[in-house]
Formats: structure tokens, sequence, C-alpha cells
């Protein structure tokens, strides 16, 4: 048992903010930055992630509750618990979950010794799950529709969706000028299992109106439909295999497949000020694999029995007259599904020049490196009801040669105290860097409405070291 | 160097333990004390019978009418109703008094219950009756729940013949509560 609350913990620890990695984007001397921003400044002979280890990260975020507010151990009676979520929830609130595992990922410097054009690779798998609070849903489920006569619940509260995916990509960029830094990643997806419902629309309606023959006025309108692929065979009786192992060989070798890019620039307007930009995940998969939709599409209005007492024209049953208005239907169609895309962009201005261990500068070329930088970042992330939207102020400082440092102050729908912080440093040839989010909330996780982590270990090989 | 490198380490260190983290004590198990007590409303039936329907010499007459009623077939709404209130209201327009049995009928045709309501013959006046509320819990419930048939029996007093001119309606409509409690 405690074990399982050890899971569940973890499991909620997950869930994450929205996948903005507001810490990692533009943190150049990780590799996995190019990530974030294809077009980041990053630098290499080569690089390799140790494998499983180069960049784990998982987000949980919720908006309207925490852990905290549902478990708590404080006597409080959960049903009250779940009653007080749902009443300060509104349909917009949503709880996301987040988690890249990066299988191996690697780069390198391609053509002369002065080239500053740079392909990378790699293999993440990736878990994604965003559900908004069914709201009304929930409110007729815990107080039924009688103290609610005149309202219309809503059917398009209920808006979910999953995807287990793995995604291969390869990457290229290239240091055009001093000023100019452009990058693309090209990126194949395989989606082991997916399960979307988030075009759902309708409502049940009581009313109560003297003038009609009758003592309600009931009414459901339904528009409601879930599509999955890469599940259909877990659900049939006669399945008798193991479901983590079959979605994850069918994440990996028996996917339905998607393709997206990335694209990405730096700019420098000066020597110390920054500008870049990027999107990624702009892509779709195309749902081949194990297909089942499910719809209950119609509107049905609900009268009662209704006696004729005319033996010729007997109404039929009340039931059946439900089953053919709304019928369960099942079918077997392809489907597209957009891949959540995000918009990443930021202005840097660096100041403090840093003193170099280098004692001297042998190859005759002046950089200036700076200590100090300063900014902001703007992220935007497609979602099924409004576009997720982050600012970010941060601060970088080169604390030696070997270690940077990077503090963000974050406002996003989840918080507006989003304090997070990473380190970067390299010890020989080992990179290590751990990436933290909300670290006001650490204090006690469980009251967190977000926290993000990301962590990894890659060997970096520089120029100067050969 | 070696000062520094030291150095760097316990900065990592110390940075490190900003990400050591607390949690209060949470509780997984609530989730079974999760109970949910939903009240919903809706119609049971309904009828509107106009007086050209019932042309009649003046002597009694009686109306018979059977419909299905599913409601109980679903087993989850069988299995966690723990209460029924059903209500009833007649306007009667015509200038006859009427009797509505309500038939409560089980898949083998077996009444389990019959309720009845009376009302009298229409005078100029409102004539709208609206009953108390008949509330099904316990060995009465049990009853309700075997019901697959609504019987309907419509009896009309001795009085003046109603004929294609005459006017009025008997008008009928019934709601049920349902008090569900799901655990």
């Amino acid at each position: 048992m405690r074990k399982l609350y050890l899971i569940l913990i973890v499991a909620f620890q997950l869930f994450g903010f929205a996948q903005n990695k507001e810490v990692l984007y533009n943190f150049t001397s990780i590799p996995q930055s190019s990530l974030v921003n294809p077009g980041a400044d990053v630098s290499y002979k080569f690089y390799f992630g140790i494998p499983v280890l180069s960049g784990v990260s998982a987000n949980l975020g919720s908006s309207s509750f925490s852990a905290y507010d549902l478990f708590a151990n404080n006597g409080v009676d959960f049903n009250d618990k779940v009653r007080n979520i749902i009443n300060n929830s509104s349909s917009k609130d949503k709880t996301h979950v987040n988690q890249q595992l990066e299988l191996f990922s690697g780069g390198f410097r391609v053509g002369g010794r002065d080239s500053q054009s740079y392909i990378s690779f790699g293999a993440y798998q990736e878990f994604d799950f965003l559900m908004y609070v069914p709201k009304d849903l929930a409110i007729l489920a815990l107080d039924g529709n009688r103290d609610h006569i005149g309202r219309a619940f809503n059917l398009a509260d209920l808006n979910v969706r999953a995807e287990v995916l793995s995604v291969f990509h390869v990457g290229f960029h290239k240091k055009l000028s001093e000023k100019l830094v452009l990058g693309g990643r090209a990126k194949l997806y395989s989606s082991g299992a997916n399960a979307t419902s988030i075009k759902n629309s309708g409502f049940i309606y009581t009313g109560q109106n003297a003038v009609t023959p009758n003592v309600y006025e009931q009414i459901i309108a339904s528009n409601l439909e879930l599509k999955t692929s890469g599940i259909a065979t877990f659900t049939k009786d006669e399945y008798e295999g193991s479901i983590p192992k079959d979605i994850a060989h069918n994440t990996f070798f028996n996917g339905s497949l998607g393709f997206g890019i990335d694209a990405g620039l730096t700019y420098y307007f000066k020597d110390n000020l920054q500008f870049t930009a990027s999107i990624v995940d702009l892509g779709f998969i195309n749902h081949t694999k194990d297909l089942e939709t499910r719809s209950y599409k119609g509107t049905y209005n609900y009268q009662g029995a209704n006696p004729s007492f005319d033996p010729i024209n007997e109404p039929g049953d009340i039931f059946d007259d439900f089953e053919n208005a709304i019928p369960r239907e099942t079918s077997y169609n392809k489907y597209t599904t957009w891949r959540p895309t995000k918009f990443y962009s930021s202005i840097q201005y660096s100041f403090g020049e840093s003193r170099s261990n280098d004692d001297c500068n042998c190859k005759g070329k002046v950089t200036t490196s700076y200590a100090n930088a300063v900014g902001g970042q703007l992220f935007i992330m497609s979602m099924p009801v409004e576009p997720f939207v982050a600012l970010t102020a941060f601060y970088k400082r080169n604390i030696f040669e070997n270690l940077d440092v990077k503090a963000t102050y974050t406002f996003d729908p989840y918080s507006n105290k989003n304090i997070g912080l990473g380190i970067s440093g390299t010890l020989g040839k080992l990179n290590m860097y751990l990436l933290v989010d909300n670290v006001l909330e650490y204090k006690d996780v469980s009251k967190a409405n977000s926290i993000a982590f990301q962590f990894g270990f890659n060997f970096v090989f520089q120029n100067s070291e050969d | 160097m070696k000062a520094t490198f030291v150095k760097s380490i316990s900065k990592i260190l110390f940075l490190s333990s900003l990400f050591l983290s607390c949690s209060s004590d949470l509780d997984f198990d609530q989730t079974k004390d999760l109970k949910l007590q939903p009240v919903f409303v809706a119609n049971l039936a309904y009828f509107n019978v106009p007086a050209t329907q019932l042309v009649n010499d003046g002597s009694l007459a009686v109306y018979p009418d059977v419909t299905e009623f599913d409601a109980f077939k679903e087993k989850f709404f069988r299995d966690n109703l723990v209460k029924t209130e059903l209500d009833f209201e007649i306007d009667n327009t015509i200038i006859r008094a009427f009797r509505i049995d309500l038939l409560l009928l089980d898949a083998n045709d077996e009444v389990l219950e019959t309720d009845s309501y009376n009302v009298p013959a229409f005078s100029g006046t409102s004539n709208i009756i609206k009953f108390p509320t008949e509330v099904f819990e316990g060995p009465r419930l049990d009853l309700l729940k075997r019901t697959t048939k609504l019987g309907f029996l419509v009896t009309m007093a001795p009085g003046p013949p109603l004929d294609q001119n005459s006017v009025g309606n008997l008008k009928f409509k019934s709601g049920a509560t349902v008090y569900m409690v799901i655990e």
C-alpha cells in the first residue's frame, strides 16, 4: 500500500507547467537547449548524451487545485473537498502532465575545423495528458438536476486528450554570421496510444414551464466523440497480454506515424543584445493503427410515459426512443491529431565581462564573454480551449568557466510566483544539469499547483580541448 | 585550481539542497469515502384527453392504457436508487368527475401497486388538484423497482352526456424525484 502511495505521489509530482521549459530555454551550455530552440547558439565539436539519462523531464500542473486540496489528511470529509474543488474550478481549469525521457542523443560539427554547422539527433519518449475540469458534469453527478432547474449542463466541458509517443529527430543549425544562427529540426512521431475527446458539444437541460403539458421540459442534445488509436485491443475481453509492455512496443515499433518540424533562430543586435525565437512541434500524427471511435450523437426530448387511451396509435417504449435518438455508435476511421505546438521567444541583455581562466588567447580571435545576462521570455502553447501563455523574466550568471546558473520568474495560468532555478556544470567532459521549476512550492509539494524538473548528463567535447 | 573545484562542488550541493522537498501528510484512502448523492427530477407520465375523445351518454365509462416503462431496466440505476417521490397533478375542465388509477405492473403483468386519484366535475372554477407526494422507500421502493409497465385506468363517473361539441380536457401530469447514493 505504501508503494502505491509513493507511486501516486510521484505521479502527482509529475504533473507540470504546460511543457514550458523556461529554465532550459536558451541555456546554451546544455546541448538539450537546442530541443526547445533548434536555432540556439549552441556549439561543440561533438557531444552525446548518456543513454536514458541525458534528458529526464516531468511536469505536473493543475490550475485550480493541488494534491493537498484533494488528499490532505486533515479530517475534512473527502466529499466536501471534491465539492470545494469543483466549486472553485471553472471549465477552463486544467490538469496537465507531461513527461519526457531522452533515450539517446548526440550531435557533431560538420565541415572543417572552423565550420559553424552542427547536426544533432536523438530519440525520446513522451507522455502527455491534458484534461479540463468537467465542471458541469461534475455538478450534475454531485447534485443532480433538481436544484438546477433552468440550467443547461454543458457537455463541451468534457475535454481530454492523452498520448504516449516516441519521437525520432534530426536537426541542423548553422551560425551564418557573428550575428545570426538559424536552425531546424525534422521529427518523426510514432504514437503508441492516443485518446482524444476534445470537440464535444451539447447540453443536458431541465426546465419547468407551467404551460407545457408535462411537469418538466427535458432535453439532452449530445455531440460526444472519443477517438482512440492503439487502445481498442486492450478493451477486448479476450486480451491477455501486458498493457504497458504492448504500449511500449507499439510506441517504438508499431505506432501511428506523424511528422513535424521545429525551427528557430538567434540574432545578435549587438554583442550583448540577443533575440531568439523558436517554434517546436509544428506537426501532426496520422492515426492508423488499432482504431476505435465511439460517439453519442443526437437530440432527445424526454417526455415520460404518455398513454393515449387510443388503442390504434400506441406510443412506443420511452427508452427505445432514447437509444434511437442518441445511438451509441462505433466506427473505425483514421484520424489526424495535431501536436501541441509551442512558441518561444526571448530577448537577452548581457553585461560584465567574465574573467577567463585561459592563460592566453591562442587563436587570436577576440570574443567577449559576459558573466551576467538578464532578459525576458515568452511562451505560447496551443491547447484545445485557449492557448497557454507564460511570461518569464530571467537572470543568468556564469559563476566559473564551467558552471552556469539561471534563475527565472514566471507568470502563467498555474502560478504568479513561479521561481525556477537551473544549474549546468561541466566536470572534465561531463556536463550535468538540473533544472527545477516552482522552487517555492518544494517546501510542501503537495500544495503545489505545478511542479517541474529536468535533469541530464552529457559528454561534451569542445574545440579548445582537441 | 583544486580550491575552485571544491568550491564549485559545494555550490552544487548548496543549490541541490534547495531541491529537497517536503510534503504534507496525504491520505489517498479517502477516495473510498467518495459518496455521490445526486437528486434528479424527471417526467413520469402525462396525458391530455379532450372531452371529444370521451363521447358518452352519461353512464360510467372506463378507459384503460398500458405503456412500457423501462427506467428500472438499468442495474446501476436500480442498485443506487434509495428513495423516489412521485407527484401528481390533475386539471379537469370536463363536466364529469374522474378517478385515475395508476397501476405499477411487473414483467408478468402482475399488479404491484395501485394508486388512485379522484377529481370532481368541472363547475366553472379552477379545478386543479395537486396530490400529496407519494414516497417510495424500503419495501415499497423494492416493488417500484420491479415495475416494467405503467397501467392507467381512467374511470369517468356518471353525469351529463358528452358529445362532439363538449368542451374541456382531462390533463394529467406527474413528475418523479429520485434520490441516489453512489458509493
